[in-house]
């Protein structure tokens, strides 16, 4: 009888932890597309200070992140995060060079970059911060773009396709 | 008689294929993923449709002045959020914008703000 109770207690503390750990990651695997409907116009308006992309397709894993930003206005860039916060290369137009690190926290990923490129006003450096939360099917991204001292930030609302 | 016809027909053409070259893609001018904030003082204003151009000179890092074209919404959007072109040819200004592709000092402006009024001018025309 003793021994029962303690394999019942050894089971129900193994379960306790495993649903804690289960529930401590949101996962934002799939393929996104930007809702015209539930995003501002700041947003989804001719020329907004912050782009979005128009898809998204993730696939996440224990240890990393990987996604492909496509959209009307801008080239493809991918890239693959570390879900330790470890800087990596994202895969960016030629011309244009930038390194990214994402951190994955019970109910947000953090996904901060740094993108630099050469202009007639010399070398720009853009820094962008984005909080991704994720409700059922629907992603909400929002971005802080930060450049020269002056800084922006919009949200985007994505739904799952 | 039949000449005035005629005339009347090129002078058409002429303009319809101006308008069209003024009312180009985003795309095909404009870098989506270069976005660039520039800070400097309004020279000159282009008050014509179907965009405004504001011409801004910017102070590099080393102290080169360049002139800035900036593409801006049309007159008649800027008009409906209070801007008048005689307000602020003179006044310092920060663009927000995309750089050209083809790398001359010309942006496509998402946004700009008058420094002393701190008054935002945004490009909010939807998108269709």
């Amino acid at each position: 009888m003793r021994r029962l109770t303690i394999a019942v207690s050894v089971v129900v503390a193994l379960y306790a932890q495993a649903i804690p750990h289960a529930q401590s990651r949101s996962d934002f695997s799939g393929t996104w597309r930007l809702s015209q409907t539930k995003s501002s116009r700041a947003v989804v308006g001719n020329t907004p200070d912050i782009q979005f992309a128009s898809q998204l397709e993730v696939k996440q894993t224990p240890t990393d992140i990987s996604g492909v930003a496509t959209s009307i206005r801008q080239q493809p860039m991918s890239a693959t995060y570390k879900l330790d916060g470890s800087r990596v290369n994202v895969q960016a137009p030629e011309g244009i060079t930038e390194t990214g690190e994402a951190k994955l926290s019970a109910d947000s990923l953090v996904i901060s970059s740094r993108r630099s490129f050469s202009s007639p006003a010399g070398d720009i450096v853009v820094d962008f911060k984005e909080v991704w939360t994720v409700t059922g099917n629907e992603l909400t991204i929002e971005k802080t773009r930060s450049q020269s001292g002056e800084s922006s930030t919009q949200k985007a609302v994505y739904d799952k396709i | 008689m039949r000449v005035l016809p005629a005339f009347v027909i090129f002078l058409g053409i002429l303009l319809a294929t101006a308008t069209l070259q003024a009312h180009h893609s985003f795309s095909a001018t404009y870098d989506g993923n270069k976005p660039i904030t520039l800070r400097g003082t309004i020279v000159k204003m282009g008050w014509q449709n179907p965009h405004a151009h504001l011409y801004v000179d910017v102070k590099n890092a080393d102290g080169k002045v360049v002139t800035w074209e900036v593409e801006s919404a049309g007159p008649t959007t800027l008009m409906k959020q209070g801007l008048r072109k005689e307000d602020f040819v003179g006044a310092e200004v920060i663009i927000k914008g995309f750089l050209a592709k083809d790398g001359t000092p010309t942006v496509n402006a998402s946004s700009f703000t008058l420094v002393e009024s701190k008054k935002e001018f945004v490009n909010d025309e939807k998108t269709p």
